[in-house]
C-alpha cells in the first residue's frame, strides 16, 4: 500500500508564547511535529508493518518543516517530500491542500492520512479540503483502522456526532487521525541517525507548476489581521481546614457568589 | 556547538520514554526499593539507548560521546535519583572497558545482549576495604588451570540484586598495586557467588545496592577483559567516562527542581506576600540558575575535548566535583524554601535532597576529584600510596596509565565498528 502522511512543523504550545504588537513573538519558540500528525504517521507505520507498501510523509513549509519532516522518517517514514517555497507562506487551508494535492497526485496512491487538526491553527480543514480536490472519499476524526484492507476498501471507526461510526471506505481515500487512534511510537537511535540517509525531495512551487497567485498570502481567502494573547487566568482560590469546613465554604460560595443554584 | 538536530531528536525519545515508562512508576518503585531493570532495560535496548557509543557489531550505534551526555543530561527528568543511577550503571560504568578492550567472544556473550536489555550488568570495584582507594582492594582471582577461582567480596554494588553479569576488578597477581589487577566478566548466577544483603541508603531506593561475596567462584581466564595486569588502568579510563556521565546528569535535574521551587514559592503566600518575592529566595534561585549553567557549559567543555579525542580526565573531574556539591547546595537551598513541605518525605524535593548526597560520594568523593585536580596543578603532595601517588619506587601510576591509554591501538572512543 503507499501511504501518503500530511505532516507540519508547529510552535510547541506547551511553551510560553508571547505576543507583541499583534504578532507572535518569534525568538526563543520551539518548533515541533504536530501531535495528530504523530498519529497519522503511527497508523500509517502499522498498516505498513501488517502488510507492505511504502510510507510518504510531505510538509508545506519553510526550512524547519524539514526537521518535522525529519522526525517523521526517524519514527520509519520511507521518504520525504518537502514544499519549500517562501510564496507558499501566508497560505490558507486551501492553499495548502492546492499544494499538497499536486504533490500527492505525482504519483498513484491508496490512502492520505492526516492529523484531525493540526495542533497551532486547529483548523482541521486541509483534510477535508484535500479529500475535495483529490476527488477521494473521506472519514475525519478516525479512532480505528482494521489493518487488513479487503477488496479494495478499508474498515475503520470514527468519532462521529452522536458515537462512534464503523464505516467501510474505499480506497484511495483520505483519513484524518485522532489522538485516541493510537500510542505514536518514539523514534528509535537508529532511525533518528538513518533519517538524513533516506530519500527527501525539496520542491518548489514551479515544480508543482503552481502559480505562485494561486497559493500563499496572495492567493489566501482570509487574512489574520493580528494575534492576541489568551486572557490570563485569574488566580484560584486555596481552602485550607477540614474538610467539612472547605465543603462548607465552597457551597457557599458557589451559591452566593457564582449563584449557581440560582 | 557540539549538538546537532539528532542529539535534539535522542532527547526527545528519552523525555517520551520516561514520562511514558519511567515516571509514573517511580513512587512504586521507591517503595519497593528496587525497578525492573530487566524491563525497562530492554525497552531502552529496542530505542538503541544503551548502546550510543557502543560498536555497532554488538548491536550499538557508534556514535561519539556528545550523544551520551545529551542522553545523561536528559535522565535528568527522571523524578528520582536511583533509576538513572542504574541505567548509567549499565550504559557508561560497567560496559566501557568491555566493549574496548574485550575479546570478540566475550563481547558477543555479554556486551550485546547488555546494548540489547536482555543482560544487566553491574561493576565491581568497591569493597568494605576499598571505596575511592581503588588500588587497595582485596579481591582475588587466583589461576587454576584455565581458569580463575575468585574470592572477596564487593560494596555498594548498583544493580547487584537483579544483575546477569558483573565487571569484576580483582587482583590477579601479588605485584604492584596497579599492575596486579584485572577487569574480569564474572556471571552472577554462577556458583560461590553470594548476594549478601539488599543495602538501605539515605537515598537512591529505586536501584537495589548490594553487598556481594565470591567463595571460590570459577569463571574461565578467557572472561578476562583485555590483558592481564591492566585492570587498574582499563578502570581508570572507565573511569572518565563514568565522571562526564555523572557530571551531565546534573545540570537538567538541578534546574527543573529550582523551575518547581520557583512555581512552588510563587503559589505560597507568606506575611502578605509570594515567598518568591522575597529577594533572599529569588537572588538565592537566580544564583543557583547560574550555577547550574556554569556545571552544564564545563560538562560540554569536557565533552567536547573529549569527542575530539583529548584526555579530559582534569576537566571530567572537575565537572563531577562540581555536579556533587551544586546538587547538595541546590536541594539544600531549594528544600528550605519549600519550608514544612519540603521536610516531608514524599515531597519531590525532599527524595532530591535524599538522593543528591551520592554524588558528592559515589564514582570517586569529591575528595578523589581534589586531589585528581591538585595533582594535575602540580600541588599535591607526595604521599606513599593511593590512586594518584606511586608506590614507592613505582612510577607515577595515572601518568604511565594514560600514556598506555593513548598508545593502545583501539578506537577512539565512541568509533563505530
Amino acid at each position: 500500500m503507499n501511504i501518503i502522511v500530511l505532516v507540519k512543523s508547529v510552535i510547541d504550545v506547551e511553551l510560553n508564547i508571547r505576543v507583541k504588537d499583534g504578532e507572535v513573538v518569534k525568538d526563543g519558540l520551539n518548533y515541533i511535529l504536530s501531535k495528530w500528525d504523530e498519529n497519522a504517521l503511527e497508523a500509517a507505520l502499522q498498516l505498513k508493518e501488517a502488510g507492505d507498501g511504502e510510507v510518504t510523509a510531505v510538509t508545506v513549509g519553510p526550512d524547519r518543516a524539514g526537521e518535522a519532516l525529519r522526525k517523521a522518517l526517524a519514527m520509519g517514514a520511507d521518504k520525504g517530500v518537502h514544499v519549500n517555497d517562501p510564496a507558499a507562506a501566508g497560505s490558507d487551508a486551501f492553499g495548502i491542500a492546492k499544494i499538497l494535492a499536486k504533490v500527492i497526485q505525482r504519483n498513484a496512491f491508496d490512502l492520505v492520512i492526516a492529523g484531525r487538526q493540526s495542533q497551532d491553527t486547529d483548523l482541521g480543514a486541509t483534510g477535508p479540503v484535500l479529500a475535495e480536490l483529490l476527488g477521494v472519499p473521506l472519514a475525519v476524526n478516525v479512532i480505528e483502522i482494521d489493518p487488513k484492507p479487503a477488496g479494495g476498501k478499508l474498515n475503520i471507526k470514527r468519532k462521529g456526532d452522536v458515537g462512534v461510526e464503523l464505516i467501510e471506505i474505499a480506497l484511495p481515500a483520505l483519513l484524518t487521525a485522532n489522538d485516541s487512534l493510537n500510542e505514536p511510537r518514539l523514534a528509535s537511535l537508529r532511525g533518528i541517525m538513518a533519517a538524513r540517509k533516506k530519500p527527501m525531495d525539496i520542491l518548489t512551487l514551479s515544480d508543482l507548476g503552481i502559480d505562485p497567485e494561486t497559493v500563499g498570502a496572495a492567493g489566501s481567502g482570509i487574512e489574520i489581521v493580528e494575534f492576541q494573547p489568551p486572557p490570563q487566568r485569574a488566580a484560584g482560590q486555596k481552602f485550607e481546614g477540614e474538610p467539612e469546613e472547605i465543603a462548607r465554604q465552597v457551597v457557599e460560595l458557589l451559591a452566593n457568589e457564582a449563584k449557581i443554584f440560582a | 556547538m557540539i549538538f546537532t538536530e539528532e542529539h535534539e531528536r535522542l532527547r526527545e525519545t528519552v523525555r517520551g520514554f520516561i514520562e511514558q515508562e519511567i515516571n509514573p512508576h517511580v513512587e512504586e518503585w521507591e517503595e519497593a526499593e528496587i525497578f525492573p531493570a530487566h524491563e525497562v532495560f530492554k525497552k531502552m535496548g529496542a530505542l538503541g539507548l544503551l548502546g550510543i557509543t557502543k560498536p555497532v557489531k554488538y548491536g550499538g550505534l557508534g556514535l561519539d560521546y556528545s550523544f551520551s551526555v545529551a542522553f545523561a543530561e536528559e535522565l535528568g527528568r527522571i523524578t528520582c535519583g536511583g533509576v538513572p543511577t542504574a541505567i548509567g550503571v549499565q550504559t557508561d560504568m560497567c560496559t566501557p572497558a568491555l566493549a574496548r578492550f574485550g575479546g570478540d567472544a566475550l563481547c558477543r556473550e555479554f556486551l550485546a545482549p547488555s546494548i540489547a536489555g536482555d543482560y544487566v550488568g553491574c561493576l565491581g570495584v568497591s569493597e568494605v576495604g576499598a571505596g575511592s582507594d581503588v588500588a587497595s582492594l582485596a579481591t582475588t582471582a587466583r589461576k587454576d588451570g584455565g581458569d580463575y577461582v575468585i574470592n572477596g567480596g564487593k560494596m555498594w554494588t548498583t544493580n547487584g540484586a537483579q544483575a546477569d553479569w558483573m565487571c569484576l576488578l580483582a587482583n590477579t597477581s601479588n605485584g604492584p598495586v596497579h599492575k596486579n589487577k584485572s577487569l574480569i566478566v564474572v556471571p552472577m548466577k554462577e556458583k560461590g557467588v553470594v548476594v549478601a544483603k539488599k543495602l538501605k541508603k539515605l537515598g537512591g531506593w529505586s536501584s537495589d545496592t548490594v553487598q556481594i561475596f565470591f567463595e571460590d567462584v570459577r569463571v574461565p581466564q578467557s572472561n578476562r577483559i583485555g590483558e592481564e595486569g591492566k585492570g587498574f588502568t582499563y578502570q581508570m579510563m572507565q573511569f572518565q567516562e563514568e565522571r562526564l556521565f555523572a557530571a551531565a546528569k546534573g545540570p537538567l535535574t538541578l534546574q527543573l527542581l529550582i523551575e518547581e521551587t520557583i512555581e512552588y514559592t510563587r503559589q505560597r503566600q507568606a506575611f502578605g506576600q509570594s515567598i518568591l518575592d522575597n529577594q533572599v529566595v529569588h537572588f538565592t534561585l537566580a544564583e543557583l540558575r547560574t550555577k547550574v549553567e556554569l556545571l552544564r557549559a564545563l560538562t560540554y567543555q569536557a565533552t567536547e575535548r573529549y569527542v575530539a579525542g583529548e584526555d579530559v580526565t582534569l576537566e571530567a573531574s572537575m565537572a563531577k566535583l562540581t555536579a556533587g556539591r551544586l546538587a547538595r547546595e541546590v536541594t539544600d537551598k531549594c528544600l528550605q524554601f519549600w519550608g514544612g513541605m519540603g521536610y516531608m518525605w514524599e515531597s519531590r524535593i525532599s527524595r532530591a535532597y535524599r538522593d543528591a548526597r551520592l554524588g558528592s560520594i559515589g564514582g570517586g568523593a569529591d575528595e578523589i576529584m581534589l586531589s585528581i585536580i591538585g595533582k594535575y596543578m602540580g600541588i599535591l603532595p607526595k604521599r606513599p600510596a593511593g590512586e594518584f601517588n606511586a608506590m614507592p619506587g613505582e612510577k607515577e601510576p595515572a601518568k604511565e596509565a594514560a600514556k598506555e591509554i593513548l598508545a593502545a591501538p583501539v578506537p577512539a572512543p565512541g568509533a563505530g565498528d
